[in-house]
């Protein structure tokens, strides 16, 4: 039916189980459509965010999903910039998951507005002295950017590219990718840092808030670092399971653990300036503002120091340990479990600094508060996740994604 | 003198804690004055907007020892370091802004987009969420004051220091052809109504005024005063307690160490 | 279905060419702006009109505290209440209530038109009736109970005694033919007792806070809306001052208590105890003011009773308070130069216990302070209504001679003047049919304020006519057969004249700001409607065409500067001799078995929570801290460590069920230091189950679970609290 479409020389599954596959994922996918229009309709009441809870699940997702998208930037620096050449072969899907993770990242913040209609008030007004400024700009024009480094491979389909205008646009955008790649690594590095700003410059949050160099807070920095650490991480994590899916193998080991090596020494190297930041933060920062460490982790049922332990120890030091020793890269099952740690990682790194700086109760006579979201604010954070599997889905169908699958699964 | 007078002026209060007795006029007076929305359950205070919240303070003592304190809280107006008062600097659309001619952190409800970084930014949480479309009961809407316009659902609002009582009050002085307002012109409507006259209002740099005096008390202290942010309101304690709950402090510096 | 390229890639182009036309054109620019613009101004956020701005004095009426109010007008619509300056009572000052008051004006619990039930009582179901309707119903019910010879069984509950209104309910009974016209009893009412029994005269208390230099206060709410609220507000702060010290006696912290220089928690209701512990101290070291009391009646014996049973060592078991404690007190109370012992628990809305008062009183006499500044002075009830008698028929005379129905003024209660707590009790204990046949109800909500409201609600049950005045939907006026709605405060002209513990009265005019906005009636109009329908002598009593020409000639030459300000009343303070007591009255203890019932229920009052015949507006509810009210559950305070058993553990905001011997409510538990063990603090103002979703239904009402208490002197309410118990809540 869609055999056209169909890149040569690769297999797909039939059409009947492409769209079942299709119509359960899109059913998810219109639960976070309702929802998503609930929140537009009848506003932010349709949430559990509150105003201690200015900043809850969404602005978590944002930040995670951004730091996992960071996988795109990070590998085009690689490949483009310094010259890895056998990332090739991951790039496209490190691109496509980058495409996914910002545009997700856009429509929830068009979600998590109280005004979605003036949203633009953030470009038309805007205050230079906030990183949520920043934060916007960069992240919009990374969009683009990422958007310009998707569309060659849309034109790469089969029947798209028959066309010789679209064929040589393609060819001639793939000549100039280089130029994107290193603007998009430009911009990625600022706005991984300033998303990092934006709790780091809170002030009158002690949890949060951090010192640093000029207007930008150390978080600026270990964001960007812990973005194009785990970033890779998350791509060879989605590659791992879009194989497990699709039951062939799509890249080849060495690019892998290329990919893993690089990110292991991010890793390590952003373990040990995390690990730094604590200790100033704990035995500096905070205790000038009044507060010492375990004033943040206690007296409340959720945040207590675990937290800290599992982030930095379990989610950091360990995988990074695996990552940098050859024999934990080789092992299939180290490899996964550290990329999975290390995504875990640093989600749990965005929500401590989202939802925690929340918790924490400032005024000494104020208390803890706990939250939980609400089913509209969860179903419109899967409402991403589901448009992504999606996209995956019909862009692994129709567009040659994974140079090397030819190669890797020849057909007889 | 005179040029005392052509300072910029910087409005702030000073509230009496020994005679506050908690009784709430302050908060009903601001939303009164302020057209602020209620609803049938106003239980979670969380999304309850009060621009004046009255806090009560306990000792953390057992009874017969237990004792309280209220301490009511307006936005700070912090001027932080330059103006640059912890909500102001964050504000990605400049809809909240530090004003160097009266010391008033304004909200532009028109222009807020309802993001919320504001709010996470303050840690006097006297920044509020219209989680809901304000509603009154038939009829009700009449008593709404035109001096305030209504805020829609979707933006945050919080104290303004009764801003449009100062418009009034320049806008009487330049019909007048007055340059200068007096210090009782420009009044909030929180420190009109409080019955125990725990609170005065006024321009924080002029020495006529109460408040300049006030703020000197030996036992004046602002909130979170460690976190830099600088407030224009004071508050007054005799009881030591009070004083050291106003900020936050570590077990080894002996919590004698102000005053 | 096979897609060819050719369709594939037509319908490719036309979209992204679409796309892209679109976005250059002018078109999404100008509807962006334009749709934010819309944000802007959505139609459903409301736009306050503009307009000229003006300002009208008043006084406020919510409360018996007489506040001057200065009301911002919006060419016709009031939109802001501000207390008026330089008024005696409140100078600018206001009240939490007294400023949401444009949303009872406004609100959706007024009462539009007169309504005429037609569901069952009780069940809310009324038709709007025009007003003749309605005056002429009501009318023709008096009229035919008159005919029977029933005259007598006509009763009216009015909210105070004092004003042209309540004098003129009065007055129509009075013609009518029934002695049954009931105030809703104060501590006032029990100060006046208090008064006549250690003074022998008819008078009314004020207390000179502002003068005094100490101060000890017996429970008394100074800042929970006792007396006169913003006054007692102003007073409070002036203390602050001067470094006034207050001592405040109370089982719990309450925010008096917390303001007080000295906090003494004695065990409730052993408050009259602790007086007289007191003044054994200054009898027996000689601290009295012996020019004041020696040779004063029953001085002697006084002296004596005091010495053999008050002991400071042998009142520290009942009142849990140290023999040093006393003793330290008594010193420092008669050291000031002009101390003052004040009385009347929380905002003193009941009565309370006799003894407890005259026992407080004995103190300020022994401190001298009678008459004097900073002390009680004994004040007149303020006579500027003086009217001539009216002139009864036969069948009034007979009426006005039988027995009231509640008791008062009877041999065994001489002093009272009213007693509507004994009210329902009467009916319900009555043979055959009820005593009362018709009930008038003015400014009052006795099916929600009285204690034990079920019996009050079976005793209504039993009345078959009843007629409210409210201009609220209030739980008695959802049980009335008629209401005759008044206009709200601010609608209306009226004399408010305001005791309420001010040392010198004061008369004030609240004058109508705004037009009335429904089908009202002023209540003085609906009483001369109602008389002139009666006709004859009835009629004859009401020579007013209006209520406003009558107020206008009661007032007589006061009426001008009333409507500038407002009048003090300019009586001397009555000469007042001490007639000291001994075991004139009992301590009232609390209902119910200690065993079965180990904790002690006491209601405590907040300013924050309207408890009178005016219900909570959305405003005053959205100020209760969630340690009092949590979504529609009403939280109670427990001291952590009150014992209660093994089967119950005391948990913050637990479910459990509060049992008296009266009722049993499910309500959660907050946990406060600032409680006394063994004591559940229950708040009082909550749990209506009359107004709008801003109220009803939130909480519970406290007097269903406490009962009334007889004073055994005066016959008034006094019960403080009940027994009670926790249990846990079955599943
Ligand atoms: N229906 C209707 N809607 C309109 C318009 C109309 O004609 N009709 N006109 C439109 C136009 S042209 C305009 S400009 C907008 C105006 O709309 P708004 O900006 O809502 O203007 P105002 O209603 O005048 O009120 C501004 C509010 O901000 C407060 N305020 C003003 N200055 C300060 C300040 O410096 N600090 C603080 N803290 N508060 C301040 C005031 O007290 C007031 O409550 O309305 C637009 N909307
Ligand atoms: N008391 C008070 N006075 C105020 C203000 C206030 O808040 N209070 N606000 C001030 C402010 S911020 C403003 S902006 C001004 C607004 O004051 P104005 O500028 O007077 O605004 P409008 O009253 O809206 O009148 C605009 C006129 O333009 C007409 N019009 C509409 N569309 C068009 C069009 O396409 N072409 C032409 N030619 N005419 C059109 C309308 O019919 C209307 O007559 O008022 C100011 N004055
Ligand atoms: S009105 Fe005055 S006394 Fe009452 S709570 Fe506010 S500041 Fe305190
Ligand atoms: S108190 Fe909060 S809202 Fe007010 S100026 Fe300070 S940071 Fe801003
Ligand atoms: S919520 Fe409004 S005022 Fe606050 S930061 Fe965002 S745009 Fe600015
Ligand atoms: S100053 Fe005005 S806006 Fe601020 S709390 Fe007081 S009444 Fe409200
Ligand atoms: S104290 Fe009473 S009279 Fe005064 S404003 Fe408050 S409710 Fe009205």
């Amino acid at each position: 039916m869609d055999s056209a479409l169909i890149p040569e020389g690769v297999k797909r599954c039939s059409p009947a189980k492409f769209l079942i596959f299709l119509g359960v994922v899109g059913a998810v996918l219109l639960w976070g459509v309702f929802a998503m229009l609930l929140c537009w309709i009848k506003g932010l009441n349709q949430t559990n965010m509150n105003d201690y809870y200015g900043f809850a699940l969404w602005i978590w997702a944002d930040l995670a999903v951004i730091a996992l998208g960071g996988g795109a930037f990070f590998t085009g620096f690689l490949r483009y910039i310094i010259g890895k050449d056998e990332l090739k072969n991951i790039i496209n899907y490190a691109v496509l998951i980058g495409f996914i993770c910002y545009s997700s990242a856009l429509l929830i913040l068009a979600i998590d507005i109280g005004q979605p209609l003036r949203g633009w008030f953030i470009f038309w007004h805007a205050n230079v002295h906030s990183m949520l400024t920043e934060v916007a700009f960069c992240l919009s024009c990374y969009f683009g950017v990422l958007t310009i480094e998707y569309l060659p491979l849309i034109l790469e389909n089969r029947q798209l590219d028959r066309v010789p205008f679209f064929h040589n646009l393609s060819h001639n955008m793939h000549e100039i990718m280089a130029v994107f790649a290193a603007t998009g690594a430009f911009l990625s590095f600022f706005h991984q840092g300033s998303l990092g700003g934006v709790s780091g410059v809170l002030f009158g949050r002690p949890f949060g808030y951090r010192e640093g160099v000029f207007i930008w807070p150390w978080t600026f920095f270990l964001f960007t670092w812990s973005a194009a650490a785990c970033g890779p991480c998350f791509t060879i994590l989605i590659t791992k399971i879009t194989e497990k899916v699709t039951q062939k193998k799509l890249v080849k080991d060495n690019v892998i653990e290329l990919l893993a090596k690089i990110s292991g020494w991010m890793l390590a190297t952003y373990i040990i300036a995390k690990i730094l930041d604590t200790w100033y933060w704990a035995s500096v920062t905070a205790p000038s503002k009044g507060f010492w460490l375990l004033d943040f982790y206690s007296n409340n049922p959720f945040y207590g120091p675990w937290i800290l332990v599992l982030e930095v120890i379990i989610c950091g030091v360990l995988p990074a340990l695996i990552l940098i020793t050859e024999s934990g890269r080789k092992s299939k099952t180290a490899l996964l479990l550290a990329v999975i740690l290390a995504v875990i990682g640093v989600s749990l790194n965005r929500w401590v600094m989202v939802l925690q700086v929340m918790a924490v109760p400032v005024m000494p006579f104020d208390s803890w508060y706990m939250y939980f979201p609400s089913w509209q604010e969860i179903a419109t954070t899967v409402l991403p996740v589901a448009y992504g599997v999606i996209l995956i889905g019909l862009s692994h169908r129709y567009l040659p994604i994974f140079p090397q699958e030819k190669e890797l699964n020849p057909i007889d | 003198m005179n040029k005392e007078h052509n300072k910029a002026k910087k409005f702030g209060m000073v509230i009496d804690l020994d005679k506050c007795t908690g009784c709430g006029s302050c908060m009903v007076a601001c939303m009164a004055e302020n057209n602020v929305p209620f609803k049938a359950d106003e239980t979670n205070k969380l999304d309850s907007i009060t621009w004046m919240r009255v806090y009560k303070l306990t000792n953390g003592k057992s009874f017969p020892d237990a004792d309280f304190c209220y301490l009511p809280r307006p936005c700070m107006h912090c001027e932080g370091e330059h103006g640059h008062s912890p909500c102001v600097s964050v504000c990605p659309a400049t809809a909240t802004d530090y004003s160097h001619e009266t010391g008033i952190v304004s909200q532009i409800y028109t222009r807020c987009f309802g993001c919320r970084y504001c709010m996470a930014a303050c840690p006097y949480h006297a920044r509020y969420f219209n989680w809901w479309d304000p509603v009154w009961p038939e009829g009700m809407e009449k008593s709404l004051n035109p001096n305030v316009s209504v805020r829609m659902r979707g933006i945050v609002e919080k104290c303004s220091f009764c801003y449009h009582r100062y418009q009034l009050a320049k806008e009487k002085a330049y019909y007048e052809d007055r340059r200068e307002i007096e210090e009782q012109e420009y009044q909030t409507a929180c420190t009109q109504a409080c019955p125990a006259g725990a609170i005065t209002f006024g321009d924080l740099n002029n020495p006529e005024h109460a408040v300049h005096e006030l703020k000197k008390n030996p036992n004046a202290f602002r909130l979170l005063e460690r976190l830099g942010t600088n407030p224009k309101v004071y508050y007054i304690s005799s009881r030591e307690w009070v004083r050291l709950a106003g900020d936050n402090y570590l077990r080894q510096e002996g919590k004698s160490e102000k005053n | 279905m096979k897609v060819s390229r050719r369709t594939f890639l037509s319908i490719g182009s036309f979209i992204v060419g679409g796309a892209a036309g679109t976005a250059l054109s002018p078109l999404p620019w100008k509807l962006t702006d334009d749709l934010s613009i819309w944000t802007q101004n959505w139609p459903w956020t409301p736009k306050p009109e503009r307009g000229d701005v003006s300002y009208v004095n008043s006084v406020c009426t919510l409360c018996p505290g007489g506040c001057g109010l200065s009301v911002r007008k919006v060419n016709d619509r009031a939109v802001k209440i501000e207390g008026m300056k330089g008024h005696p009572v409140n100078d600018g000052g206001i009240c939490i209530l007294g400023l949401s008051g444009l949303q009872l004006l406004y609100g959706p619990t007024r009462v539009k038109t007169p309504l005429k039930r037609v569901g069952e009582r009780g069940q809310g179901k009324f038709k709007k009736i025009s007003w003749d309707e309605a005056l002429a119903e009501a009318a023709e019910k008096l009229g035919a109970l008159r005919a029977e010879g029933k005259s007598h069984t006509v009763a009216c509950i009015s909210g105070s005694a004092g004003g042209t209104v309540p004098q003129l309910l009065k007055r129509l009974l009075t013609a009518y033919g029934s002695p049954n016209f009931m105030s809703v009893p104060t501590m006032q009412d029990a100060y006046a007792v208090t008064l006549k029994q250690m003074h022998g005269i008819d008078a009314c208390p004020g207390f000179d806070v502002e003068n005094a230099d100490f101060v000890l206060s017996f429970g008394s709410g100074i800042i929970e809306g006792w007396g006169s609220p913003v006054r007692m507000f102003k007073a409070n702060s002036a203390w602050q001052d001067k470094k006034i010290k207050v001592v405040q006696i109370e089982s719990n912290k309450s925010n008096t208590a917390a303001k007080a220089a000295k906090w003494i928690p004695a065990r409730p209701g052993s408050e009259g105890v602790l007086a007289l512990g007191i003044a054994h101290v200054m009898l027996r070291d000689g601290l009295y003011k012996k020019e004041a009391c020696d040779g004063a009646a029953g001085f002697e014996d006084f002296k004596k009773w005091v010495a053999d049973n008050y002991a400071p060592e042998n009142i520290a078991a009942a009142t849990g308070i140290q023999k040093e404690t006393v003793e330290s007190l008594a010193k420092e109370f008669a050291a000031a130069a002009s101390p003052i012992a004040l009385c009347g628990r929380g905002q003193g809305r009941t009565p309370g216990s006799q003894y407890e008062f005259m026992a407080v009183h004995a103190l300020n006499m022994l401190a001298g302070n009678i008459n004097k500044a900073g002390g009680v002075q004994i004040i007149p009830e303020p006579k500027y209504i003086a009217w001539t008698e009216p002139e009864l028929d036969e069948i009034a005379q007979k009426g006005t001679a039988s027995p009231r129905i509640d008791g008062a003024g009877s041999e065994t209660y001489p002093h009272a003047k009213s007693l509507l707590n004994r009210l329902p009790q009467a009916i319900l204990t009555a043979e055959g049919a009820s005593p009362v046949q018709a009930l008038l109800i003015s400014e009052a909500n006795p099916c929600y304020t009285l204690s034990d409201t079920q019996a009050v609600k079976k005793a209504f049950a039993k009345i078959p006519f009843v007629v409210s005045f409210s201009s609220y939907m209030d739980e008695s006026a959802q049980n009335a057969d008629i209401i005759l709605p008044n206009h709200a405060c601010l609608e209306r002209l009226e004399d408010v004249p305001t005791f309420a513990g001010l040392s010198k009265p004061v008369i004030g005019l609240s004058k109508p700001v705004i037009k009335p906005q429904f089908d009202t009636k002023h209540t003085g109009d609906a009483v001369i409607a109602l008389a002139k329908a009666l006709g004859d002598k009835i009629a004859a009593a009401f020579p007013w065409e209006s209520y406003e020409a009558c107020l206008k000639e009661t007032l007589g030459d006061k009426w001008e500067i009333l409507n500038e300000k407002c009048f003090v009343a300019a009586e001397e303070n009555i000469e007042a001799p001490l007639q000291f007591f001994t075991q004139e009255c009992k301590t009232v203890s609390a209902e119910g078995d200690e065993k079965q019932y180990p904790f002690v229920l006491m209601p405590y009052d907040s300013i924050r929570l309207a408890n009178g015949f005016i219900g909570n507006t959305p405003f005053l509810t959205k100020t209760v801290p969630d340690t009092v009210l949590k979504k529609n559950e009403m939280l109670v305070a427990v001291n952590p460590k009150s014992a209660c058993g093994d089967s119950l553990s005391l948990k913050e905001g637990r479910s459990v069920m509060l049992t008296t011997p009266k009722g049993s409510a499910k309500v959660r538990v907050h946990l406060s230091e600032e409680i006394m063990p063994g004591v559940i603090a229950v708040p009082r103002g909550l749990g209506h189950t009359a107004y709008d979703k801003y109220l009803a239904g939130k909480g519970v009402n406290c007097n269903e679970l406490i009962g009334p208490a007889e004073d055994a002197g005066s016959g008034l309410d006094a019960v403080w609290g009940i027994r009670a118990k926790l249990s846990n809540v079955s599943i």
